[in-house]
């Protein structure tokens, strides 16, 4: 079952031969002056109304630049035919309200890990059977989007990437909102499954293993290393909410500096790249051109980062999927897996130190 | 801290050298210990706070780091990775050098001959401390973020169990009786100080074992302490007072008037408080030495002599408790703990 909202993609209307900003433009009067009347009857503030139509949401999450992987509802609209698209949300937004003949994305199945010797890994096997079930196609072009650009949609973009989808991976930048064309409604449509065969791009992850044998060189001679969690849980700050009681021990990975993952969405867009690029490249010193890893306390926040990085030009961005859950819990020979808990490189981008201040006190004269 | 008055670098002579941390600048000022004569500096990373020497070397904690820094006999200078930050204190035990790593929740294991890390035990977040059995076997290092002290097996490098000495404990100092037979730890944040067993059945987690003795109230923010066979010294820095106490902490007496009590030297049979409030050293019967500045840490030299760092004026001082300063120098900024070599 389907529908179409009353701004449509400009398949019907009764201007056909306009411009498509001649036509956004009568549909913003149209909607300032039902808005207006609307206000007008119920307050005062009829005449100096700020309204916000579809078309200004959609114009807003265009994606101009050198950026990669995002890409603005024009672009969708333009290669609809062609993408195979994607929605992140779950199960009841989707019936509620999706891009026509999207395909829900089973998000449990694509966060799946497997564990081996060298620590947890994405179950590559899980994931591709995953995206097999909906319809898709090592090769199909790819665009994933949910009610934003959060990490539940990069999620799924990581996930593509790890079984070593061919196609191409997309995002729409603005989510569901920032699309003005046909939606969709109601149970999901019926799709052919796929047998994808996974070829596991391993080099898109990093275990336990890897990185214990990386400690003490992060952000220095070694990799790059990221932490996006909020800075009371990077800096275990004590009596934080922030801290997860699941976990052993709190901190970070020794080295890792902490830029909290929301930096990279403003609103239901991905931020503006100029102030990414400051915040990762100036404030947060990483390499573009080195090996850059990303964690978090799951698997799912940090592709957030992991895909921002990529789409601004970071060569080789890594996940820990196991991530700090991981690392605080292992079991044995914790020296060889140390955590730090003090430190004086927290990047600010939303968040801010709470609870007690016992986090970045290391001195030996307190 | 240390109660003995003729520890490390006991003896007089010429040649001695004074190694100075300087955290400021991240150097390590050397002083020629008679004459106070500045022989030179050496860069050894960022924020050094305490020196030690072993097998020939001066080692280097650089808190600011995940390494230390070894200084040869012929001047060359290594950095041996901790691949933790914040090394803050050393011990030698079973042969080899511990660093507590007090940015992170892990001892770093030195080989002091092959200038290498080969372990890491993990211990409670943020150890400062440590204190080591008279024969070497166990290592106890305090933890600030957990409230334990952890137990080490120094053959197997390993922590074997942990004393909890309490909720929301801040532990700080940590000492061991000359004996071995009991162990102290100062809670910062509590004002107390624990006694417990070091030889005690610490097997299993912390809470597997009740090996805490006893306890006592001390002074406002207490910090360090001296542990001797019969008496337990903890100075209280916020009340400016320091607390003698009794092998089994029982109280023995309160000694008041100090401004902030940070240290104290057995010297020539009297005890000496150093005062990072005051420009003076003075014994616990009374007796007052002048120095140029307050001190913040001190080193006993030896010959009832103690090398005072001036933290906050940028000094470093040679002071004799019997004839007052010998001689005082400017310091690269920020001078910290010191070692003779």
């Amino acid at each position: 079952m389907t529908r179409e909202r009353s701004i449509d993609d400009g398949e019907a209307g009764d201007d056909s031969d306009a411009s498509g900003a001649s036509e956004n433009a009568t549909r913003r009067g149209l909607l300032r002056a039902a808005a207006g009347a609307t206000v007008a009857g119920a307050a005062s503030t009829a005449g100096c109304l700020g309204v916000t139509t579809p078309a200004d949401v959609a114009a807003r999450s265009e994606v101009s630049g050198n950026v990669g992987h995002f890409v603005g509802p024009s672009w969708l609209a333009d290669n609809r035919e062609d993408t195979v698209v994607l929605d992140a949300r779950d199960a009841d937004r989707f019936r509620e309200e999706r891009v026509y003949r999207a395909r829900r994305v089973p998000f449990d199945a694509i966060t799946a890990r497997e564990s081996t010797e060298a620590g947890d890994a994405p179950d590559t096997d899980a994931i591709a059977t995953a995206f097999g079930e909906i319809g898709v196609s090592p090769e199909d072009d790819v665009l994933v989007y949910g009610a934003s650009v959060g990490s539940r949609v990069t999620r799924v973009a990581f996930a593509l990437a790890a079984v070593g989808h061919e196609g191409e991976i997309r995002v729409l930048n603005g989510g569901l909102s920032a699309w003005n064309g046909r939606l969709g409604t109601g149970s999901r449509d019926g799709v052919s499954s796929t047998d994808y065969e996974p070829d596991p791009a391993s080099s898109t992850w990093v275990t336990r293993e890897w990185l214990a044998d990386r400690v003490g060189t992060f952000n220095g001679d070694g990799p790059g290393l990221v932490d996006v969690r909020v800075p009371e849980a990077y800096l275990a700050a004590a009596g934080s909410d922030a801290l997860n009681d699941d976990h052993d021990r709190h901190g970070h990975l020794p080295g890792a500096v902490d830029v909290h993952w929301v930096g990279n969405v403003a609103g239901r867009q991905m931020t503006d790249p100029g102030r990414l690029v400051r915040l990762y490249e100036v404030e947060a010193e990483l390499d573009r051109g080195g090996t850059v890893v990303v964690y978090g306390d799951d698997n799912v926040d940090p592709t957030s980062t992991w895909l921002t990085l990529k789409a601004i030009g970071f060569e080789d961005v890594r996940l820990y999927d196991g991530g700090f859950g991981e690392w605080a819990n292992v079991d044995s020979d914790r020296g060889r897996y140390p955590v730090e808990t003090a430190t004086n490189v927290v990047i600010e981008t939303e968040g801010s130190v709470g609870g007690d201040d016992d986090g970045g006190d290391f001195s030996c004269t307190g | 801290m240390t109660a003995d008055g003729h520890g490390s670098g006991a003896g007089t002579s010429a040649d001695r050298v004074l190694a100075v941390p300087c955290e400021g600048d991240d150097l390590l000022a050397l002083f020629a210990l008679d004459t106070g004569a500045r022989l030179g500096e050496v860069p050894v990373g960022s924020h050094p706070v305490h020196a030690t020497t072993c097998r020939g070397r001066t080692v280097v904690a650089t808190m600011g780091e995940r390494a230390v820094t070894a200084v040869d006999p012929d001047g060359e200078v290594t950095r041996i990775e901790t691949g933790v930050l914040g090394p803050s204190h050393f011990a030698t035990a079973n042969g080899e050098l511990y660093v507590s790593c007090s940015a992170g929740d892990a001892l770093a294991v030195i080989d002091p001959e092959g200038l290498t890390l080969v372990d890491r035990v993990a211990v409670g977040a943020e150890p400062h401390e440590i204190a080591v059995a008279p024969d070497g076997d166990r290592l106890y290092s305090g933890s600030r973020r957990e409230g334990v002290v952890d137990v080490v097996d120094t053959e197997r490098r390993e922590r074997i169990g942990a004393i909890d000495a309490g909720p929301g404990v801040r532990v700080q100092g940590v000492a061991l009786s000359p004996d071995g037979d009991r162990g102290y730890a100062v809670d910062q944040r509590g004002a107390r100080v624990i006694a417990f067993d070091p030889g005690g059945d610490v097997g299993g987690d912390a809470a597997s074992a009740e090996p805490v003795h006893t306890e006592a109230a001390v002074g406002a923010d207490p910090y360090d302490l001296v542990a001797t066979e019969d008496r337990v010294f903890v100075p209280g820095r916020g009340d400016g007072v320091v607390h003698e106490l009794g092998r089994n902490l029982e109280p023995i007496a309160v000694h008041e008037g100090f401004s902030r009590p940070v240290e104290l030297f057995e010297i020539a049979g009297d005890w000496w408080v150093l005062d990072a409030g005051a420009a003076r050293l003075r014994s616990l019967d009374g007796a007052v030495v002048e120095t140029p500045a307050p001190g913040l840490v001190a080193t006993p030299v030896g010959g009832g002599r103690l090398a005072v760092s001036h933290y906050d004026d940028d000094r470093v001082s040679l002071v004799d408790v019997e004839s007052g300063t010998v001689w005082t120098a400017d310091t690269p900024a920020y001078p910290f703990g010191s070692v003779v070599v």
